[in-house]
C-alpha cells in the first residue's frame, strides 16, 4: 500500500514537471534560407617601374608589356558565387612623360574580353593621381569570371627627352572588392 | 562549401554543456552513482541493471544562445537571427553533447578480512558520445561579412576548436570499506572508439592592414589540423560495407584503443559529517587504425600580381602561388586524443538522526542513520581551453525508506539558475531513479540554455532493513 503512495507521487512529480514544460515553436527548415552574402578586399595589381627602364643605352624604349596568369575569377568558388567585383586603380606618376596603361583581360584562348584603359599625365612637380574603379556585374561580370590573363600595356608619349639619369618612377596600385552571395 | 557552413551552423545550433552529473554525484541509493566515484559509499548485496535501460544520460544545453534564438519560428529572417547570435556570443561560448547508455552493469559485494563483507565489486560497459565545439567566432565573421569592414583586425584562427568521439568503455571497479570512516575505489576502463575527429589545437591568422606597396598588406598564417579516426573510408565513393556491422565490430574492441582510470574516497571525519572525492576518466585513446589527418599549413603574403616587364608571363601565377604555399594535405599520421578528466568533491552534513531498532550501527552510511542532509559540491572537467567548474548546494531527503529525493542549485559559466531534482524509488528490489536539471528552463525548453536528465532501471538486492 505504502509502495504504491510512493509511486503516485513520484509519478505526479513527474507529471508536473512535463506538463508544465512546454517549448516555443521552432522551424529548423529555416537553416535552408542560410544565405551569406560576404564581401572580400584583396590586393590585385602593382607595379613600380623606374624611368630607367624606358630607356636603354641611352635609347627610348617606349612600349613594355608583361601578361600575368590571372586566374582566381574563373575558379568554380568565384564563377558560382561572385556577383560583382569592384576594381580599383590608382596610378601615381613622378615622370615628366605623359602614359597611357592599358590593361587587357584575356581569356584562355588568348583572345581579348575587355580592357581598361588610363592617360596619365606627365609629371609636373605635384602629385597627381590617376585613379579609376570599374565596377564589373552582370554580363560584364561574366567576361572577368573568363579571364585567365591581363595584359598590361604601358606606353610612354612622346615629351621632353629622358636619359638613364632622368628621375622618377611610374606606380600602379590596384585593389579588388569582390562580393559574394553563397547559399 | 555550403554544406559544410550548414554542417557547422547545425553543431553550433545543437549545443551542451559539460559532463556534470552534480545530481547523480554522491546519490548512493542510485548504483550508477558509483560512476561518478569509485569509492561512493553504496550498500548492496548485488545489483545489475536492466541491459540498455540502466543508465541513460543526456546533456544538452548551450552557453551565449539557445536553439530559441536561431530557429524561432517569429517570422525574423534566419540569416537576422545567425547575426545576431554571432556578434552576441564570445569565442569562449561552447557547445557541447554527450551521451551514455549502459549497455550492462552489475556488482556485487565481496568477503574481506575477518570474513566481512567491506569490498564490492562492480563492472558494466556503456557506450558513450561527446561532442564539443567552441564558437568559431572570427572565422564565422570572415564568412558572414568577408573583410572589407574589418581593416586592421587580426582574425583568429585558432577560434576553430571542436572534438567529436563515439566510444564504448568497458569498466571494472573495486571499492573497499578500509575502516569505519574511509571507503577507497579504483575503477579500470578499457576505450574502444568508434570514431573520432579532432581539432583542438589550430593557430594562425588573416588580417589586412593599409600599405604603401599595394593598397593592403594580407597576410595568411594557417597552421590547422583535422585528425580523424574510423571515419576515412565511408568517406570514400567505393564503400559499399556494412556500417552497422563496423560500429558493432569497433564497439568490442575492433576500435582504437585506450586505458583509463577511475579513483576516488568518502571519509567521514565526524559521524554526520562526509567528505568525497573523485577523479573520473583520466585516460587516453590510441589512434593508429583509420587514421587520416588533414593539414592546412603555411604562410602567405598576398601584396598581388607584379608584372615586372622584363618580358611575358614575368609575374607568376598568384593563386598557384597560394595554394602551394597553405597547402591541403593529407596524412596518416597516429595520433593521441586525451579523455576528459573530470574531477568531483563534496562535503556533506547529516540531521535528523533515526536509529532503527534493529540497527547495528556501526557504519558510517548517512542513508541508514539520517533522514536529511545538505552538502556542497564541486566539479571540474578539462577541455581543449580552460577548465569547467560548476558549484553545486544540494538537499538531500529520505522521504520514505523507498524514495529519496536529492534537490541541487548549480552554478556555472553557463546559469546561476540551474535547479536540479533527483528521485530514486525502490519498488522492492526495483529501482527507478530519474534526474534532471535545469528545471526552470522546463518552462519553455526551446529557450533553455542547458538540460540534462539521467534515468535507469535497476535490480538491487540488500540485506534486510526493518521500513519505518
Amino acid at each position: 500500500m505504502k509502495l504504491l503512495h510512493f509511486h503516485r507521487i513520484l509519478g505526479i512529480l513527474l507529471l508536473t514537471l512535463f506538463s508544465f514544460s512546454c517549448s516555443s515553436d521552432l522551424d529548423f527548415n529555416q537553416a535552408n534560407d542560410l544565405k551569406l552574402e560576404p564581401v572580400f578586399i584583396s590586393n590585385l595589381a602593382y607595379f613600380d617601374v623606374p624611368v630607367n627602364r624606358f630607356v636603354t643605352n641611352g635609347v627610348e624604349q617606349s612600349v613594355i608589356v608583361d601578361s600575368p596568369t590571372v586566374d582566381v575569377f574563373n575558379d568554380a568558388f568565384f564563377t558560382n558565387h561572385l556577383t560583382r567585383a569592384d576594381l580599383f586603380f590608382e596610378i601615381d606618376n613622378t615622370i615628366n612623360r605623359a602614359y597611357t596603361l592599358d590593361i587587357v583581360l584575356r581569356d584562355i584562348n588568348n583572345q581579348p574580353l575587355y580592357s581598361i584603359n588610363f592617360n596619365v599625365p606627365a609629371y609636373i612637380g605635384t602629385e597627381n593621381l590617376v585613379t579609376k574603379t570599374e565596377i564589373f556585374e552582370n554580363a560584364k561580370l561574366d567576361l572577368l569570371k573568363r579571364t585567365t590573363r591581363m595584359t598590361f600595356v604601358l606606353q610612354m608619349l612622346s615629351g621632353p627627352p629622358l636619359n638613364e639619369n632622368s628621375l622618377g618612377n611610374i606606380k600602379l596600385r590596384s585593389g579588388v572588392t569582390a562580393y559574394l552571395i553563397v547559399q | 562549401m555550403r554544406k559544410l557552413i550548414l554542417l557547422v551552423v547545425l553543431l553550433l545550433s545543437v549545443k551542451s554543456i559539460s559532463q556534470n552529473k552534480q545530481l547523480l554525484y554522491n546519490f548512493t541509493a542510485v548504483p550508477q552513482s558509483l560512476m561518478t566515484n569509485p569509492g561512493a559509499d553504496v550498500n548492496y548485496k548485488f545489483y545489475f541493471g536492466i541491459p540498455l535501460l540502466s543508465g541513460i544520460s543526456a546533456n544538452v544545453g548551450s552557453s551565449g544562445f539557445s536553439a530559441y534564438d536561431l530557429f524561432a519560428d517569429n517570422g525574423v529572417d534566419f540569416n537576422v537571427k545567425l547575426r545576431d547570435v554571432l556578434f552576441s556570443t564570445t569565442r569562449r561560448d561552447k557547445a557541447a553533447i554527450n551521451e551514455q547508455i549502459e549497455l550492462f552493469t552489475g556488482g556485487f559485494r565481496i568477503k574481506g578480512e575477518q570474513n566481512q563483507y567491506n569490498s564490492y565489486v562492480s563492472f558494466g560497459m556503456y557506450q558513450e558520445f561527446d561532442f564539443l565545439s567552441y564558437m568559431p567566432k572570427d572565422p564565422a565573421i570572415l564568412a558572414l561579412d568577408g573583410n572589407r569592414d574589418y581593416l586592421g583586425k587580426v582574425f583568429d584562427l585558432g577560434d576553430l576548436n571542436a572534438k567529436a568521439e563515439m566510444l564504448t568503455v568497458l569498466h571494472i571497479g573495486y571499492h573497499k570499506n578500509i575502516n569505519e570512516r574511509l571507503t577507497l575505489g579504483f575503477r579500470g576502463k578499457i576505450y574502444s572508439s568508434i570514431f573520432n575527429a579532432s581539432s583542438t589545437k589550430n593557430s594562425g591568422y588573416i588580417y589586412t592592414i593599409p600599405s604603401n606597396v599595394n593598397i593592403y598588406e594580407q597576410v595568411i598564417y594557417s597552421n590547422l589540423q583535422l585528425n580523424t579516426s574510423g571515419i576515412a573510408k565511408y568517406d570514400d565513393e567505393d564503400y559499399n560495407g556494412d556500417v552497422a556491422k563496423d560500429i558493432k565490430s569497433k564497439a568490442l574492441f575492433g576500435g582504437n584503443l585506450g586505458l583509463g582510470f577511475d579513483a576516488g574516497l568518502t571519509y567521514y571525519p565526524k559521524k554526520n559529517i562526509q567528505f568525497t572525492a573523485s577523479i573520473v576518466d583520466v585516460g587516453f585513446i590510441k589512434h593508429t587504425k583509420e587514421v587520416e589527418n588533414l593539414t592546412y599549413k603555411g604562410y602567405y603574403r598576398h601584396d598581388g600580381i607584379n608584372p615586372k616587364f622584363t618580358g611575358t608571363n614575368s609575374a607568376g601565377n598568384i593563386y598557384q602561388e597560394f595554394k602551394d604555399a597553405i597547402p591541403l594535405d593529407t596524412l596518416h599520421t597516429k595520433y593521441t586524443t586525451w579523455r576528459p578528466a573530470k574531477f568531483n568533491s563534496s562535503i556533506q552534513y547529516s540531521f535528523e538522526e533515526e536509529r532503527p531498532t534493529d540497527c547495528n550501527c556501526t557504519d558510517y552510511n548517512p542513508e541508514t542513520m539520517y533522514k536529511s542532509a545538505v552538502g556542497a559540491q564541486l566539479f571540474v572537467m578539462t577541455t581543449p581551453r580552460a577548465p569547467l567548474m560548476a558549484f553545486t548546494t544540494y538537499y538531500r531527503r529520505k522521504i520514505f525508506s523507498a524514495l529519496q529525493m536529492k534537490a541541487t542549485y548549480t552554478i556555472d559559466s553557463y546559469s546561476f539558475k540551474n535547479i536540479g531534482l533527483g528521485l530514486s524509488s525502490n519498488f522492492g528490489p526495483v529501482n527507478f531513479y530519474v534526474l534532471a536539471d535545469n528545471l526552470l528552463e522546463y518552462r519553455d525548453v526551446s529557450k533553455a540554455n542547458s538540460l540534462s536528465f539521467q534515468l535507469g532501471l535497476n535490480i538491487i538486492f540488500k540485506d534486510k532493513q526493518p521500513s519505518n
